[in-house]
């Protein structure tokens, strides 16, 4: 065999693979989302098999358009992800930076923080929704129960009992409402994914240039624009990788969408797919076609940088 | 000076303090999991059980009984296992190729294959389900590995390729010229050398497919349903069975999060695409 037809032949299965991947059921999407096509509609049961004939042009496009829940959706996703990666990032830097230099039990800290990005999304929801979260039965509950006794004793101890009965009693808040609820996702994913942003943090600082960090010290440079004017800039880059992985992530989270909020309102891109699925296939593939060209939109920048240094 | 060596005491006891505190807060939910699957379901929600209990094990010992535990397991064992082996068999002779003999198209497939990665899954949720459906793969394990090897394809891929790619060229064609043949190539020269990295690029893969929680939810009822769909089945216990839920969580991340901690270096490279190094 020659020295091209061998390599070629290599790649085939594994191109071939992802393009029926990429393209078949994408372009099923694309066709549902130009004709009327419903699950279940008694008058009109032609509606309900899939058919040119059915053709709604760019009908489907205009009813999710108009629907409030299309509008909620693209901004509870934009403040979910937008959210989780402000946190993340900040989050991620401040402990990097942190554990970068050696202590004792530096090994130690590492697993513990790394843990949390490896528990499995659903159980991540269940426990945090119930366990933590929970404003009766939850950590949350419980504590706010606790420092209300601690409130009502000290109201009737004698001599201050009049200061703290000016204090409020702690409600505990409910995070199965749909905006709480939001935040409760927020929580629970930036847990999840703080760990992933440090370890990515962390394996850029460690091919810091130490001798120009060691020079500015030496030109008499704090701490913080140590920070400021060297390692922010170094970490720029992998702020931006960091920030874009997750943005595409983000935006088809569901298992903690589908966990925490079911029926209660909170909805994003991919749960409201969901939801139209349940019977409007021509609304869902429309909606599943913005879920992709705003994904793209990330991913086109996210390529070119891993472009850049890829062939390396 | 004087101002920076205070501050650098100050930071010297400080800092690990501080990252302990940090590390310890962010184990805490995992712990608090593990510690509330050691109490029965009445206690697991009582204050004054908080840290103090009787700890007991009939959690664990009534996973079959309350959960039908083992079968998700085995199923997610199951299409972990081979999404990953197809994985493989299908990303090493691609990976091999590319690393070894590149041609102008190579970057251009890398970047292609990377970009089906970012695809949001939801979009063709419907086609999918249609299809598999129609095929009458809806709720079997041969879907579920199917599309849990496809997801996870071009991770795979770059991440061997990456480790191909460190392998000095002259050995490989050191044993061209000795006449091995390109299967004898693979075999003797090229696993050997890159057995690490295959080893962690399925370490990796597992993990994702393990953790998988898309398709696998919405692909499978009973027959081929994973932990994934198991715990999203069980989400709203209302206080009730806290106990026997926090030990069935923890049965199901408890031994991919041991995993995680042999391959954390890995990760950055599998998540990132090598874009950060």
């Amino acid at each position: 065999m020659s020295d091209r037809k061998l390599p070629r032949l290599l790649q085939t299965p594994a191109v071939i693979l992802l393009l029926i991947w990429m393209l078949v059921p994408l372009s099923l999407t694309l066709y549902f989302s130009f004709i009327r096509y419903v699950l279940n509609n008694l008058r009109r049961p032609e509606w309900t098999t899939p058919s040119f004939s059915n053709w709604r042009g760019l009908g489907n496009y205009e009813f999710v358009l108009n629907s409030k829940d299309f509008l909620f959706a693209i901004q509870n996703s934009l403040l979910i992800v937008g959210s989780i990666l402000f946190l993340t990032v900040i989050l991620g830097v401040a402990i990097a930076v942190m554990i970068n230099k050696a202590f004792p039990g530096r090994g130690i800290v590492r697993v513990l923080l790394i843990s949390p990005f490896f528990v499995m999304p659903a159980v991540n929801a269940v426990l945090w929704i119930n366990m933590i979260l929970d404003p009766v039965l939850g950590l949350q509950g419980l504590a706010v129960g606790g420092i209300n006794s601690v409130i009502a004793s000290l109201q009737n101890a004698p001599l201050v009992g009049w200061f703290f009965s000016l204090w409020p009693q702690l409600e505990p808040i409910s995070f199965r409402a749909t905006q709480t609820s939001a935040y409760a996702v927020i929580i629970m994913v930036t847990w999840q994914w703080t760990p992933f942003a440090v370890l990515i943090f962390m394996t850029s600082l460690q091919s810091e240039d130490q001798q120009q960090k060691e020079a500015a010290v030496l030109d008499g440079a704090g701490t913080w624009s140590q920070f400021r004017f060297l390692t922010l800039p170094h970490l720029s880059r992998p702020i931006a990788i960091v920030v874009m992985i997750q943005a595409i992530f983000h935006l088809s989270l569901y298992a903690e969408i589908e966990i925490v909020s079911r029926g209660n309102g909170n909805k994003n891109l991919p749960y409201l797919i969901g939801e139209f699925a349940n019977n409007n296939i021509g609304a869902a593939s429309a909606t599943g076609i913005f879920a992709v060209i705003l994904a793209n939109i990330v991913a086109i920048f996210l390529l070119r940088m891993i472009g850049k240094t890829l062939m390396e | 000076m004087a101002i920076v060596a205070e501050t650098s005491r100050f930071g010297k006891l400080s800092r690990p303090v501080l990252a302990w505190v940090v590390g310890l807060l962010f184990f805490f939910p995992i712990f608090w999991l593990i510690l509330t699957s050691f109490k029965t379901d009445a206690d697991a929600v009582k204050p004054e059980f908080l840290i103090f209990f009787t700890p007991t094990l009939e959690n664990y010992l009534n996973m079959t009984e309350n959960y039908d535990y083992w079968r998700f397991a085995t199923n997610s064992v199951i299409t972990s296992v081979f999404a990953t082996i197809f994985a493989l068999a299908v990303g090493i002779p691609c990976a091999y190729a590319m690393a070894f003999n590149p041609s102008r198209a190579t970057k251009d497939v890398l970047m292609w294959m990377l970009s089906t990665k970012m695809l949001p899954a939801a979009a063709v949720l419907y086609p999918m389900t249609f299809l598999t459906k129609s095929l009458g793969l809806f709720d079997t394990h041969f879907m579920v590995i199917v599309v849990l090897m496809l997801i996870n394809l071009p991770i795979v891929i770059w991440m061997l390729f990456t480790y191909f790619k460190e392998i000095p060229k002259d050995i490989i064609e050191a044993g061209q010229m000795d006449g091995v043949s390109t299967w004898g190539e693979v075999k003797e020269i090229l696993i050997p050398l890159a057995w690490g990295g295959i080893a962690s690029t399925a370490l990796l893969c597992f993990i994702f497919c393990w953790n998988e929680a898309y398709w696998t939810v919405r692909l499978t009822t009973t027959e081929a349903a994973t932990l994934s769909k198991l715990i999203e089945g069980n989400r709203a216990p209302e206080g009730l069975f806290f106990g026997r839920l926090s030990a069935v969580s923890a049965a199901a991340v408890g031994p991919i999060i041991v995993l995680g901690w042999f391959c954390q270096k890995q990760l950055v490279q599998g998540l990132t695409f090598g874009a950060v190094k």
